[in-house]
């Protein structure tokens, strides 16, 4: 079989389909709303290869039976500029690696098609903007103009997905990593919804619990008229997505219904892409959520009193880095609460720092030398500041981003750096004693106390240290130690243990 | 060795040993501890500590001066244009560099994956193959700089044979170090400052 259809097979093996495709598979098995989608195989890309770089024409075939099936169900044509289909076409390898083509979105988009969604939305720019990121995406996979044909993009864009599973550096990858070359990648067509159709059509990002303060409550942004990369790309600035629930209630409970569904099937926080397409909900994505490392214990504690997961599981939810981090001196919330803001800057290289403001590279070395703590500020920074610079315990630059001669080398000795401070700031801080928190920009006046967070301090912290501690049965262990000998006991252990609830 | 190499090696480094002066200014280490000894009894550098050199506020005046002589001798006009495609290759090679450090804005790089570290040696090996035609255009309008193509190879040599710390460490002669140094003397030599190229809107 060529062609698989998700949401039509209870099980799907991730080998022949590929990891995003069976992620699908599961959220429309779910009953979640999904935009149709179909998968060409990994076998598939063994026979495109072995018929030297062609599709085999009974594949083609099934593909553009495919293609009408999909045109029925979502109730559109391809290249119908009346009512457009546009099509993502996707690569599905096991794993993601260098060299492999990823993703063409908007694929379908021709003159007449973009004159159409321009029609259709009422946005001619925002359609030309479509028009255009779908030519460079193309180019930029295919290597080559898109053909004004629909069709003939399909089958060049499916080409080069196969196309690259054997480039140069995919099988460099391979060789080192041990997977094998006749492995394969699956191909991923699906129906595009449009977020830009009218009023009740929007994008967004749902986070089934907050991932930076590990708040239980949902979180996330809301675009209205928005479309594909419109939030991610920062091109417009979204909106809460509690406004939803006032603009389209069903649907913001369904969303949120959506959420719940997904963090139970996947035991974990969700990150959710979604669109809404004249009030109907489309789930694009869902993937285990990034979150802080204060997030991360708090998440911990409450997936498992969701009944989610086990204690055992929860322990496992936590890194060395992500207890590192907790056990690292920081701000105490209530003096953050009350500091001064002194100047705002970019993060070059994180970390915490306090110390006197200097602004010449040889007062900051014979300051240091006598054991005084000082930051040195800078307009920018010379190659003659190098040793000031290693003198200092922060670094504060006016002028340059994060990829700076400041920022480099600060990074490189691990120095707390803001860079991009502004014209002025140095007149301001010349002399002051300031603390300068580099992990979020910011520079306070005078020396806050510092502090890793505390069992007294974090509720959640304090709850996972004591199951960590029944676990390992010993009150004595220390932080960092205490959450890697619960691990390892708790791999022994997994069964005795069940969910809160 | 002129004046102006010794001085300026004893500048961008701060504490300046014999062994990193004859680097920067392209001598034996003989040769470059001779001449910070002789200098080291002038107002310019100060004694060694530590076997290190340090320059003073005169001496800063002094390279200040020297380097504004020695732009009145060089092509400026053929030294801007060749300037301007250094920017382009400045910009691509920053992005290297932070993509050596920092996997993405918010994920220092731990240098576990093999492969990515690979990857950006390797697109730093493929920069300086392409930058190289123009480093030799600079080297021959200003003649002081020649030691800077040797000192590249040196810190590419090392890390091709795995001494990563050649890549971006400072105070050693790491591809960064002497990238940042090349990158100063373009901007004297052409009388121009940092905040100016900032302003300009040029990567500094």
């Amino acid at each position: 079989m060529s062609v698989i259809w998700l949401g039509e097979h209870p099980f799907l093996e991730r080998d022949v389909v590929g990891g995003k495709a069976y992620s699908l598979n599961l959220m429309m098995n779910a009953g979640l709303p999904v935009p149709p989608a179909f998968v060409l195989t990994t076998e598939v890309c063994g026979q495109f290869h072995a018929a030297g770089g062609t599709l085999p024409i009974g594949v083609s075939a099934e593909l553009r039976h495919a293609l009408s099936r999909l045109e029925e169900r979502i109730g559109r044509g391809f290249g119908d500029p009346a009512r457009p289909l546009l099509v993502s076409v996707r690569s599905g390898a096991a794993r993601s690696m260098p060299g492999m083509m990823d993703t063409v979105l908007n694929l379908g988009i021709n003159a007449e098609v973009e004159r159409g969604i321009a029609e259709l939305t009422g946005d001619a720019d925002h359609a030309a903007d479509t028009a255009r990121r779908f030519r460079e995406q193309y180019e930029r996979v295919v290597g080559r103009a898109p053909s004004p044909e629909p069709w003939e993009q399909l089958l060049e864009a499916v080409g080069a997905v196969f196309g690259s599973w054997n480039s140069s550096r995919a099988i460099s990858y391979r060789r080192h990593h041990g997977i094998a070359d006749e492995a394969g990648t699956a191909v991923i067509v699906q129906a595009m919804v449009f977020g830009n159709l009218d009023d009740l059509s929007g994008t967004g990002v749902l986070f089934s619990r907050n991932p930076l303060t590990g708040d239980e409550a949902a979180y996330g942004e809301w675009l209205p008229r928005g479309q594909g990369e419109d939030v991610v790309s920062g091109r417009s600035d979204p909106l809460a997505v509690d406004t939803l629930a006032r603009t389209q209630p069903r649907v913001h409970e369904e969303l949120l219904a959506a959420a719940r569904k997904l963090e139970q099937l996947a035991k974990d926080v969700q990150d959710i892409e979604f669109t809404v397409e004249s009030g109907t909900l489309w789930l694009l994505q869902s993937r285990a959520a990034k979150r802080s490392p204060d997030a991360a214990v708090r998440l911990a504690v409450s997936l498992h009193e969701s009944g989610l997961i086990t204690r055992h599981e929860a322990l496992w939810r936590i890194t060395d880095d992500q207890v590192a981090a907790l056990r690292r001196p920081r701000i105490t919330p209530e003096s953050r609460a009350e500091a001064v803001v002194l100047a705002r800057g970019e993060t070059a290289c994180p970390g915490l720092a306090t110390g006197v403001v200097v602004t010449d590279v040889d007062s900051a070395c014979a300051q240091a030398e006598s054991s005084v703590d000082v930051v040195l500020a800078r307009p920018h920074t010379d190659p003659d500041d190098v040793a000031g610079m290693i003198a200092a315990k922060a670094v504060v630059t006016e002028v340059g981003g994060s990829t700076s001669h400041a920022a480099v080398v600060s990074r490189e000795l691990g120095t707390p750096c803001v860079v991009g401070c502004g014209a002025g700031t140095l007149e301001r801080l010349a002399g002051q004693r300031i603390t300068v928190d580099a992990g979020t920009g910011e520079i306070f006046d005078g020396a806050l106390p510092l502090a890793p967070v505390s069992e007294a301090g974090s509720p959640a912290l304090a709850t996972l240290a004591e199951w960590a501690r029944d676990v390992v049965g010993d009150p004595e262990v220390g932080m960092p130690e205490l959450f890697r000998r619960a691990r390892e006991v708790g791999l022994h252990k997994q069964e005795e243990d069940a969910p809160a609830r | 060795m002129s004046e102006l190499s010794i001085l300026q090696a004893v500048r961008f480094k701060g504490r300046c040993t014999a062994e990193a002066a004859a680097a920067v200014a392209g001598v034996s280490p003989s040769e470059a501890s001779q001449r910070l000894e002789q200098l080291a009894g002038s107002a310019l550098v100060s004694g060694a500590v530590n076997s290190a050199f340090r320059i003073t506020a005169e001496g800063k005046q002094r390279v200040a001066e020297l380097i504004a002589a020695e732009a009145a001798e060089v092509d400026g006009n053929a030294l801007a244009a060749e300037y301007s495609s250094f920017d382009e290759y400045n910009s691509e090679f920053k992005a290297i560099i932070t993509a050596w450090q920092m996997k993405d804005p918010e994920t220092p790089n731990d240098h576990l994956d093999q492969e990515y570290d690979e990857q950006v040696v390797h697109r730093l090996g493929e920069l300086h193959t392409r930058f190289a035609p123009l480093l030799n255009g600079i080297v021959a309008l200003a003649d002081r700089l020649k030691p800077y193509p040797g000192r590249f190879e040196n810190a590419l040599d090392r890390i091709v044979s795995g001494d990563h710390t050649f890549i971006a460490r400072p105070l050693i002669d790491s591809y960064h170090t002497v990238w940042f140094e090349l990158h100063e003397e373009l901007i004297g030599l052409l009388g121009r400052t940092r905040a100016e190229e900032a302003a300009a809107g040029r990567a500094i």
